[in-house]
């Protein structure tokens, strides 16, 4: 009988263990925010989650760390939405996941009256909707720039083929060995690369009706103008197929390159002469255009969201509030040089003294910015034109082909998922 | 007697069926009930990250779609390949093994207990050990090839796919084949000693009384160990998730990997129970072959 | 007894050139886990040359070690005991009693106990999911029923069987009922049978996998071959703490089998090889 007992007691202890939640002894609402925490990021999120504890006393927010892989991180974050686990309450999120996962009921809809859409970008909020509703607030900004060398070009190319033409002078002039350097590995940052060519010469990856128009004959001279750099002018090494941002920046940074496609991350980056050949020597504009399109800049950064499945929906909204209002962009803009999502931030005086480009510039930049098609496939369809492009530019099929393979692809992966019948055919419900 | 016995025997039945009753339902809840759930699912479109889409029935598109997909067809090839290249190693060198072992030696204790530690630990454990041995910086394997010569330089083993199954078999080999060995002593030790002795008596050879008596004589304690080790092999998860992820690419992934990243990274439920249901029925089929095997002895021995 | 006592030299030979490979990677996994992470790199020594504790110490003060094996000791007791309990009366009818169906029983609990598990994560996910037991110990605790509830079962039945029959049929001549002679005769009789079954399922249970990296989601409910599996370095393998946590998941189950290895070896082979 005293087994009996013992197993008794091993239930209710097993009970309580498996119960105990993450409530504070104090008795204050825990909330945790998932962020992945690099370098100078750690700290001042750090100092900001303790300055909202201060305003709000009744509130503990806990940070949970996470991998700053952003493949790992989508991984981890599907595995705990989908088991319904309220914790992490506040999530960072990649501006190209909010609409997968508001499509499948993970992320709470953010509909207080206190929050003005206008106020931010309209690239950045367009990619926090889902069906009309938002479910994410645009923390920051990310956008596609080029980097040129002051002293290797007179002025920022006006067109695409003036590019060519400075990459190619460049080259000839013995500088540099390299025009111009981007990151072309199977990646998703290739699918930024192409997109801002696309845009360049007037085309788009998916229209308004979800139809896939990445064979367009825009989007094909856009990939051949992306492969005659490598193979007819031979501005851009070979080596681009394998590159990513940094091997990218490496190159640039190293003095043998002519131009760069980067984000703005790497202007500080290559600022100390102790480690940079082109320190004071390099300027950035954003990407230009061919007759006919316009100039674009693929849009990247992250937005803050509520899981679906929080037990504290109104301390995770506002932390949210706190972390997006202007006071914590700007101090995040002056110590790390993030780009704000809220337009009054770049008139604020210190941006303007605090930010590596000219704060005019960045607005431009972001308020150009295009943002990557914002439906819930986006990660597979990114997936089959990764590959179909890396193809293309490997030499292995002509752009043609490849594209009108990636469209046909990605068109049928619409098709499969019912997704266009789900936002066109019959009226939207709610996803659950 | 069959007058006295029956009031004995119907409390007999009632206290059985109180006391198989707990047992029976819990496995029949958590084992059966999902295991009829996955075969339903598997008629239905089911993708979590796709609500919208419903739950409809869709009769055998799942199987279809099995059919025409080549990551299957290739995680269920790396899982017969794995499968009878170690169950084959595993059986002779555990069959030697046992040879060894079977006579009174000092220190027999110690050698058993020495060869079930790799049975008994975790086999991600086991895994990750090898991974470390087959590291291409400070594994232990690649100091020593180097050293004896077969190797110039350090090899990198998990980046091709011939290379990163050597590993893979070496462990599973190293983990399991105690078990069989084990097995295998048990059953040496039912045979009549003096079959041997008679043997030995018209000077018969060790080859031969190997061939004619042990072998035959060991045949059902084979078979068995064959079926455990097979049902075993074919399910295999823990090793390769730990040693190789799969890789390189899906190179070495096993069908049971293949389905739980189907089901737990893609959340397509649906196509993943279509999965499961046919790891369910290869080993189901090997398993019935195991019962009939086992229940001819089992009836058996109750008389 | 004794097949060639002539050479017991070489037989002994024979066994340690086997034993050798088996029980290497153990020893070098312990001696690696106590060599620093240069020396790992350029220049291993077979022998600890120089046997330090940081590895350890980071186990258990950075990466909090104590909450998995906490998590392993939960799950895997309170099944074994669940099971053993359970399992026991059960495996005393199936041995003991006459009633219909037993072979058919049977047969359905072996059946079970060679089900993939794989074919079984699905539904218990949503099942667990629905309950709101993902991530809980309980979550855990009832599919690792499946396999070790089959488990205890079978070798249980095997033990009672074994168990001889004139004590128990000498409490029922004297008037005891079946109920009274189990828990007064059968059980105290068993009971090493019981704790040998009960080894061999915590064993099963601590180290298992699958079922663990499915149904947890974090930290605080990871088993130890979870935790371990999943250790990651900011750039580049932590071998020298994955090797400290490979002993420290292998030492119980060393200890058990080193202490109890006859026990173990019956309830292995009574199963497959008895019948």
């Amino acid at each position: 009988m005293t087994g009996r007992r013992r197993l008794a007691i091993a239930c209710v202890a097993l009970a309580q263990l498996a119960c105990g939640g993450r409530e504070a002894e104090s008795g204050r609402t825990v909330i945790t925010i998932s962020s992945s925490v690099v370098g100078t990021d750690g700290p001042l999120l750090r100092r900001q989650l303790d300055r909202f504890m201060q305003v709000n006393p009744g509130i503990e927010v806990r940070l949970h760390r996470v991998s700053d892989d952003a493949t790992q991180r989508h991984q981890l974050f599907v595995q705990w939405l989908n088991a319904r686990a309220g914790d992490p309450d506040v999530l960072e999120l990649d501006v190209v996941w909010t609409s997968e996962f508001a499509a499948a009921g993970w992320l709470l809809p953010l509909e207080d009256p206190s929050i003005d859409r206008a106020a931010f970008f309209p690239g950045t909020l367009r990619a926090c909707l889902w069906a009309g509703d938002l479910y994410a607030l645009p923390w920051y900004a990310d956008v596609g720039l080029l980097y040129r060398r002051t002293d290797l070009v007179p002025k920022e190319p006006a067109s695409l083929d003036e590019l060519a033409t400075f990459a190619q002078r460049g080259i000839a002039s013995g500088a540099v060995p390299f025009g111009i350097a981007w990151m072309g590995a199977r990646y998703e940052g290739l699918v930024t690369v192409f997109l801002e060519y696309l845009g360049g010469f007037g085309g788009q990856i998916m229209d308004d009706s979800m139809n896939v128009r990445v064979d367009a004959p825009e989007a094909v001279r856009a990939l051949t103008f992306m492969r005659d750099q490598i193979t007819r002018w031979k501005v851009a090494p070979d080596d681009v197929l394998t590159w990513h941002e940094e091997e990218t920046r490496f190159a640039f940074q190293n003095g043998r390159a002519v131009f760069m496609r980067n984000w703005p991350y790497a202007y500080t980056a290559m600022a100390d002469p102790a480690q940079s050949r082109v320190a004071g020597k390099y300027a950035v504009s954003p990407m230009p255009a061919a007759p006919g399109g316009r100039p674009t800049a693929a849009l990247g950064g992250a937005q803050l969201a509520i899981n679906r499945w929080t037990e504290h929906p109104a301390a995770a909204f506002a932390l949210v509030q706190f972390i997006t209002a202007p006071e914590q962009q700007l101090e995040r803009a002056v110590a790390i040089g993030e780009f704000p999502t809220l337009r009054a931030v770049y008139d604020e005086p210190s941006l303007r003294a605090a930010l590596a480009i000219p704060a005019d510039d960045a607005r431009r930049a972001v308020e150009s910015a295009t943002p990557r098609p914002v439906t819930p496939l986006y990660t597979q369809l990114s997936e089959i034109l990764q590959i179909e492009l890396h193809r293309a530019l490997a030499g292995q099929i002509t752009p043609e082909a490849a594209l009108t393979a990636a469209a046909q692809k990605m068109n049928a992966a619409v098709a499969r998922t019912g997704l266009r019948e789900y936002m066109f055919g019959r009226p939207v419900t709610s996803a659950r | 007697m069959s007058a006295r016995a029956d009031p004995r025997l119907t409390q007999d039945r009632r206290l059985a069926f109180a006391f198989v009753t707990p047992a029976v339902s819990v496995i029949a809840l958590i084992a059966i009930f999902p295991l009829l759930w996955t075969l339903w699912n598997s008629l239905h479109l089911q993708d979590l990250r796709m609500p919208w889409l419903g739950h409809p029935f869709i009769g055998l598109d799942n199987y279809a779609e099995l059919a025409r997909d080549p990551r299957f067809w290739s995680s269920l090839g790396h899982t017969l390949f794995f499968t009878v290249v170690t169950v084959s190693l595993e059986l002779v060198l555990g069959l030697i093994i046992a040879l060894a072992m079977n006579s009174t030696f000092r220190g027999r204790g110690f050698a058993r207990a020495t060869s079930l530690l790799p049975w008994a630990i975790p086999t991600v454990v086991a895994a990750l050990l090898w991974r470390f041995m087959f590291d291409s910086q400070a594994g232990i394997a690649n100091a020593l090839l180097v050293a004896i010569g077969v190797l110039e330089r350090p090899m990198v083993w998990f980046i091709e796919a011939t290379t990163a199954w050597i590993p893979v078999i070496l462990s599973d080999v190293w983990k399991t084949t105690p078990f069989v060995a084990i097995l295998l002593l048990a059953g040496l030790q039912n045979i009549d000693r003096t079959l041997y002795e008679a043997a030995e008596v018209d000077g018969a050879s060790a080859w031969w009384r190997l061939w004619h008596i042990t072998i035959p004589l060991l045949k059902p304690t084979i078979f068995v160990a064959l079926i455990f080790r097979t049902l075993d092999a074919f399910r295999v998860f823990d090793l390769l998730y730990a040693l190789t992820g799969g890789g390189p690419g899906t190179a070495t992934e096993p069908i049971a990997l293949y389905t739980h990243t189907i089901i737990l990274q893609h959340l397509r439920f649906g196509y993943g129970s279509a999965l499961s249901v046919v790891v369910f029925v290869i080993t189901f089929g090997l398993a019935l072959i195991y019962i009939r095997g086992l229940g001819l002895r089992l009836s058996g021995e109750e008389r | 007894m004794t097949a060639r006592a002539e050479r017991p030299w070489l037989r002994t030979l024979i066994v340690v050139a086997l034993l050798i490979p088996i029980a290497f990677p153990l020893y070098w996994a312990l001696v690696a886990s106590l060599t620093s992470e240069a020396a790992l790199f350029s220049d291993p020594s077979i022998w600890p040359a120089d046997p330090i504790l940081s590895h350890y110490r980071a186990l258990f003060a950075n990466r909090d070690f104590w909450t998995p094996v906490r998590n392993s000791l939960v799950v895997a007791g309170v099944t074994t005991v669940f099971c053993v309990a359970v399992g026991s009366l059960a495996a005393y009818a199936l041995a003991r009693l006459e009633f219909r169906g037993k072979a058919l029983i049977l047969g359905f609990i072996l059946a079970v106990s060679m089900f993939p598990q794989i074919s079984i994560v699905s539904p218990l996910y949503l099942l667990l999911r629905g309950m709101r037991l993902i991530n809980t110990y309980p979550g855990l605790i009832m599919p690792y029923m499946t396999f070790a509830m089959p488990l205890t079962v079978w070798l249980l039945v095997g033990y009672f069987r074994q168990l001889p029959k004139d004590l128990e049929e000498a409490a029922l001549v004297d008037g005891a009922s079946r109920l009274v002679a189990f828990v007064k005769i059968i059980i105290p009789l068993a009971m090493p049978g019981l704790a040998t079954t009960a080894i061999l399922t915590f064993i099963y249970c601590w180290n298992e996998f699958l079922f663990a990296l499915s149904f947890t989601l974090g930290p605080e409910r990871q088993t130890v071959p979870v935790a371990i599996a999943l250790f990651r370095g900011e750039y580049q393998v932590p071998w020298g703490e994955i090797l400290a946590a490979s002993v420290v998941a292998t030492a119980p189950v060393a200890a058990i089998v080193l202490i109890f290895q006859r026990r173990i070896v019956q309830g292995l082979t009574s199963g497959a090889v008895k019948g």
